[in-house]
């Protein structure tokens, strides 16, 4: 499964017909075939980046599906649907990802992903983008060895998880930069995020043997954005 | 087909380890089977940009193969090589390509790309890169093809060429930006490029009926790159001896 992440410079007067054409187009559309779902749609959170900055995730079945979008998009049914995106956004950034070996999502069963948008209460998501200094390999691997388990085995501990990490990507060969890769986290609890921002890491949280310091190995340069879902995101 | 169209920030130290790494690994291996080809390996001419780039293009037959290109280099029989040549570049930018409507290149025969390389003069390009106002992408893709690529032919003056569009290209769903436009044209006439750096435009050429003017309802950015391809640059297809 390919996984077709969009990030959406939107025109602010018109960001509600933009939401409209992926909740009343792209969302239905796609879910009269077995190519592609629209997974995920997010609004990055005012006050905390870019201003009118959107998300989607696509879920696309196979590289023959994606192939077959592509054309949709440029020269079938979907033509028009893009030129009407289009006059809703000054430009869109994009990237096709393979899930990395332990990531917990790896394939999104498309029958289980609701197409009606549906409402549900908002998430908060992290997103997190890293250029490592390291292997890409060895950084992949580390994110599950020092960040990812450690954080498991907390959740054991404490009946409670600060942050899900629900999947984890690495660009698909010449689709975007090489050497980069992303966590998607949601967190159960945005009081976890203010905790972060408003409080300095102590020092004891810093030394060798944390993931803060053990982390500087493979990277020092990532960047983190607060997505929330749209109440009618498929997933959430 | 789609191109890979791929942009690595090469170690300078590491320079011919980097080549030799597409020409003894990549493009060999590729042409075992019938996914793909190494279409063009290029340097960015010293002096005209930044340093120590090299632009790759690879032919992949469709979508299929390339998820299957894709998964070899991520956890496949290429994920070592690719690790290895991570040690000789600081990065790589990437993107998916597909032809425009009116490229000359457009779909290939992959047997036809000399998998072992040729051995020729180096040929340069100007790879032009648009970026079209919002709103003018599909007319800026039609404008090139009806208006910008007749206008290199001169079929007029009956002067020479000086620019051959081989290939003309937009990103593919999902895969960079939207609103792009990629140009490769072969430049034909290396001492009239002197002449292009080193003379104004005249007004007459700026004025309202040519493309310089009219273009500017559609676009006022771009960014021209001098590619030199490698002596053994499987592309341009229809020069040198196979080796």
């Amino acid at each position: 499964m390919l996984f077709v992440h969009e990030t959406h410079q939107v025109v602010g007067a018109q960001e509600d017909e933009f939401e409209s054409l992926f909740r009343e187009r792209w969302m239905p559309t796609l879910a009269e075939g077995d190519d592609a779902r629209l997974l995920w749609y997010m609004h990055h959170a005012h006050g905390s980046g870019p201003a009118y900055h959107v998300v989607t995730i696509t879920g696309v079945r196979d590289g023959a599906a994606w192939e077959r979008l592509d054309q949709r998009l440029r020269t079938g049914d979907l033509r028009e649907w893009v030129q009407a995106v289009d006059a809703c956004r000054h430009d869109v950034t994009a990237k096709v990802m393979l899930p990395v070996h332990w990531s917990p999502i790896q394939e999104v069963d498309f029958a289980g992903v609701p197409t009606d948008g549906r409402e549900h209460e908002l998430h908060l998501f992290m997103e997190d983008t890293g250029w490592p200094t390291s292997s890409l390999d060895e950084y992949i691997q580390a994110w599950d060895d020092i960040y990812r388990q450690p954080l498991l085995r907390y959740a054991d501990d404490m009946r409670a998880i600060p942050i899900d990490i629900q999947a984890c990507f690495q660009n698909a060969h010449g689709s975007s930069v090489r050497r980069e890769a992303m966590l998607w986290q949601w967190i159960p609890d945005p009081a976890t995020v203010t905790h972060l921002i408003a409080t300095d890491l102590p020092i004891e949280r810093r030394e060798p043997g944390t993931y803060m310091y053990d982390a500087l190995a493979f990277r020092d340069q990532w960047r983190s954005r607060l997505l929330r879902t749209a109440a009618w995101s498929p997933l959430y | 087909m789609l191109f890979l169209h791929e942009t690595h920030l090469v170690d300078g130290y590491h320079e011919d380890a980097f080549e030799a790494a597409f020409r003894e690994h990549w493009m060999p291996t590729l042409a075992e089977g019938d996914d793909a080809r190494l279409l063009w390996y290029c340097n960015l001419a010293h002096g005209s940009t930044w340093s120590y780039r090299v632009v790759t293009v690879t032919a992949v037959r469709d979508g299929a193969a390339y998820e299957r290109l894709a998964r070899r280099i991520q956890q496949g029989d290429l994920q070592d090589w690719m690790r290895e040549l991570d040690t000789y570049r600081h990065d790589a930018h990437g993107k998916v390509l597909v032809p425009l409507p009116w490229s000359p290149l457009a779909d290939l025969e992959l047997a036809s790309v000399p998998g072992g390389g040729v051995d020729r003069d180096p040929v340069v390009y100007m790879q032009d890169t648009m970026w079209p106002y919002e709103g003018k992408f599909l007319d800026y893709i039609e404008a090139s093809g009806s208006v910008y690529s007749k206008s290199l032919a001169h079929r007029d003056t009956g002067a020479p060429r000086f620019l051959d569009i081989e290939a003309g290209f937009q990103p593919a769903f999902g895969s960079h930006l939207r609103r792009e436009v990629v140009l490769m044209q072969r430049i034909l006439d290396v001492d009239r490029l002197q002449h292009l750096l080193m003379t104004d435009i005249p007004p007459e050429m700026r004025a309202p009926g040519t493309w310089m003017h009219d273009a500017l309802s559609l676009r006022d950015r771009w960014e021209s790159l001098l590619l030199r391809t490698a002596r053994w640059s499987p592309a341009p297809l229809d020069l040198g001896e196979v080796a």
